[in-house]
């Protein structure tokens, strides 16, 4: 290499490192996204989102929570603005009677021998798998393992968990709480369509809902090292006039070997759910007074 | 074969929980080589042979990962006709001849595709969940565990004695009342499936067939991405995810029934620490140990479709010594795990728990025993 080709090449790195340096945050434009192998942003890592969207995906007021005799502050919800794009979900009016039914309905679960248990309660009060794209902002956080052929998505809340299938993919096989999702990259953006719901999930604890025709576009745009935009648009030709449109920003969690810790809340549902069978005995509760 | 209501009880409620699974599993993608679903000659055969032929292969070294390391994604299977303890008949002999390993599995085969219809409450090949349908080869290993010498757990301390004791004393002591937790088992309750942790168990503790002791939903995916390996069951859809970072493990105040596990590479195998577990000890495959259990498991892939699976469980509390087993794991197709919400449609537990108590009712009304009849369903 000659010194008129080193000059070049330190010219050129200037450059990089400059373009660099305008592109730290808050300079205007995005900084650098680490990428995998192949090229494609590397989304490994744990994620949260920020939002009050689990009690109401609509815009809300903060409310008295269930109980509050007992609960107070503890059970309260707090307000958010909510994620929906116009800020009201396009129901058809009968589905929009179900769904204020959901919520007058959601701490009455009623556990049955067949699926009609699925008709009451919040399937999270029952610990139930949330579906997506509640799984998304669920006051939890989730971790992506980023395969160039498969991702798998592990959610703190039950463990629940997803296969997004970038090659080979699948029509879903069967219905499914968290749905069959298939994944591809567009640009720099993770697009993940969902389908193969079962129908019972909720959207948040307000009772908003889909059934099993639901169809999810998901898409996970990085918009820096330690941020992405998700969006998903939200289809279901049983319950909404048209599709529509969620959004909100997933942060990062950057502290110092940050992991998932179980939150495995099928013993903490055992009581709620089976109590009122007389098929529960709390340690020390029996009727012979153990 | 008479069992306890108890455990015709477990069974029942294994049938139910295994249920959606076995639905989803009937319906595997067709388009991988075909298994053999109903000719127990041809899957003796073929596992066999599939056998041999990884036997065959030495120093075999794994492909790597894009970024580097060896490569042991695949889904695999830890059902297996070898039981965890050597049979008291096989006392002298840790290994069998060739012949002798095809002989012994084609008897357990036999046995575990044999139902009797006057028992029988759930046929697991009717769903393709036999353990000889999925993929599962002769081993000519007599038991799972290789230390002690005697392929058998190790004696237990006076503590653990005296826990097992107590726990047989309580459970005499229960009046009719029945409840969930009865049954401590948390498979039953779908608190953690079959195989969290460790994958091979070799046989449900107490199990009297060779068909229990193989295992069903037996299926587990590796899958690794940049500083993990996570591992993916099919039973439960348990998830365990494994930093390869050298991190430290958790404070010892927080407690997982999946166990803390930390991973680090020895040139080609993939070494697994796991510590603050909860106390499972109801757990199935974890043999009555607690929470001061300390398992070391070793993955390496021998040859293309088989990881050798070794693990070592220590447990001052329960064992006198720590106790090993060597296995494999052959590779199996479709490589695809399906969701199995166990808890979401426990259906059978409900009945379970009713069972039991109507019939612990009958025994206390003194019109006969709390046994069932006839047992069935394993």
């Amino acid at each position: 290499m000659n010194i008129r080709s080193q000059g070049i090449l330190l010219v050129a790195v200037l450059i990089v490192v400059g373009a660099l340096w305008v592109g730290l945050p808050g300079q205007g434009s995005a900084p650098e996204v680490a990428r995998t192998e192949d090229g494609r942003p590397n989304l490994n890592g744990i994620w949260q989102a920020l939002t009050s969207a689990n009690w109401n995906i609509e815009p809300h007021s903060a409310e008295a929570g269930p109980r509050p005799e007992i609960m107070g502050a503890y059970g309260a919800q707090p307000g958010g603005q909510g994620i929906v794009e116009g800020g009201t979900i396009p129901y058809k009016p009968e589905a929009l009677a179900k769904r204020d039914a959901n919520f007058k309905n959601r701490m009455t679960p009623k556990i049955t021998n067949d699926p009609s248990r699925f008709d009451y309660g919040d399937p999270e009060l029952q610990c139930f798998r949330p579906g997506v794209p509640r799984a998304n902002y669920m006051p939890f956080p989730f971790q992506i393992f980023q395969d160039q052929n498969q991702m798998l998505i592990v959610y703190e809340y039950k463990w629940a968990m997803r296969q997004v299938h970038i090659d080979p993919q699948m029509e879903a096989p069967v219905d499914s709480w968290m749905g069959w999702s298939n994944g591809k990259w567009d640009g720099d953006t993770l697009v993940v369509d969902v389908t193969g719901f079962n129908g019972y999930s909720w959207f948040d604890r307000a009772g908003n809902y889909a059934t099993s025709a639901l169809h999810v576009v998901e898409r996970w745009t990085p918009q820096g090292p330690n941020h992405m935009l998700y969006e998903a648009t939200i289809e279901d030709p049983n319950v909404y006039t048209r599709p529509w449109k969620v959004s909100f920003p997933v942060y990062r969690r950057i502290e110092p070997n940050v992991q998932l810790i179980e939150f495995n809340c099928v013993p903490f549902v055992e009581q709620l759910m089976y109590d009122p069978l007389g098929l529960y005995f709390p340690p020390g509760t029996r009727p012979d007074g153990e | 074969m008479r069992i306890s209501i108890l455990r015709r009880a477990l069974a029942l409620a294994v049938v139910a929980a295994a249920f959606s699974a076995a639905a989803l599993l009937a319906q595997a993608p067709s388009s991988k080589p075909a298994l053999n679903l109903n000719d127990t000659d041809a899957a003796i055969k073929a596992a066999a042979d599939a056998a041999k032929r990884e036997a065959a292969i030495k120093d075999y070294t794994p492909a790597r990962t894009p970024w580097g390391d060896p490569d042991l994604r695949g889904v695999y299977l830890t059902a297996t006709y070898t039981p965890l303890q050597r049979p008291a008949e096989l006392a002298d002999k840790p290994l069998y001849t060739e012949e002798e390993a095809v002989a012994a599995f084609k008897r357990a085969v036999e046995a575990d595709a044999e139902v009797d219809p006057r028992t029988v409450h759930y046929d697991w090949k009717e769903y393709s969940m036999d353990a000889w349908q999925g993929g599962a080869r002769p081993s000519l290993r007599t038991s799972l565990i290789v230390d002690p010498a005697d392929g058998r757990l190790p004696a237990v301390t006076p503590e653990a004695q005296q826990r097992r004791e107590m726990a047989a004393a309580a459970a005499k002591k229960r009046n009719p009342a029945a409840g969930i937790l009865t049954f401590g088992n948390t498979y039953t309750r779908c608190v953690l499936g079959l195989g969290a942790a460790p994958l091979m168990r070799g046989g449900n503790p107490g199990s009297e067939s060779a068909a229990a002791a193989a295992g069903v939903t037996a299926e587990v995916q590796v899958f690794q991405s940049p500083g993990y390996v996570t591992l993916v069951h099919q039973s439960n859809t348990d998830v365990r995810i494994i930093p390869l970072d050298s991190r430290p493990h958790l404070p010892q105040q927080i407690r997982h029934w999946y166990g803390d596990s930390r991973g680090r590479w020895e040139g080609n195998t993939l070494v697994v620490e796991t510590t603050n577990w909860r106390d499972r000890s109801p757990g199935v495959g974890f043999q009555g140990s607690t929470d001061g259990l300390h398992l070391v498991e070793r993955f390496t892939r021998i040859a293309p479709n088989t990881m050798r699976y070794e693990y070592t469980m220590t447990d001052p509390k329960t064992w006198t010594r720590p106790w090993s087993v060597d296995s494999e794991m052959p590779k199996v197709e479709p490589d695809v795990i399906y969701e199995f919400a166990c808890h979401e449609q426990n259906y059978g537990v409900i009945n379970v728990v009713r069972g039991t108590q109507i019939r612990e009712r009958e025994a206390a009304a003194g019109g006969g025993s709390a046994r069932a009849p006839r047992g069935g369903g394993e």
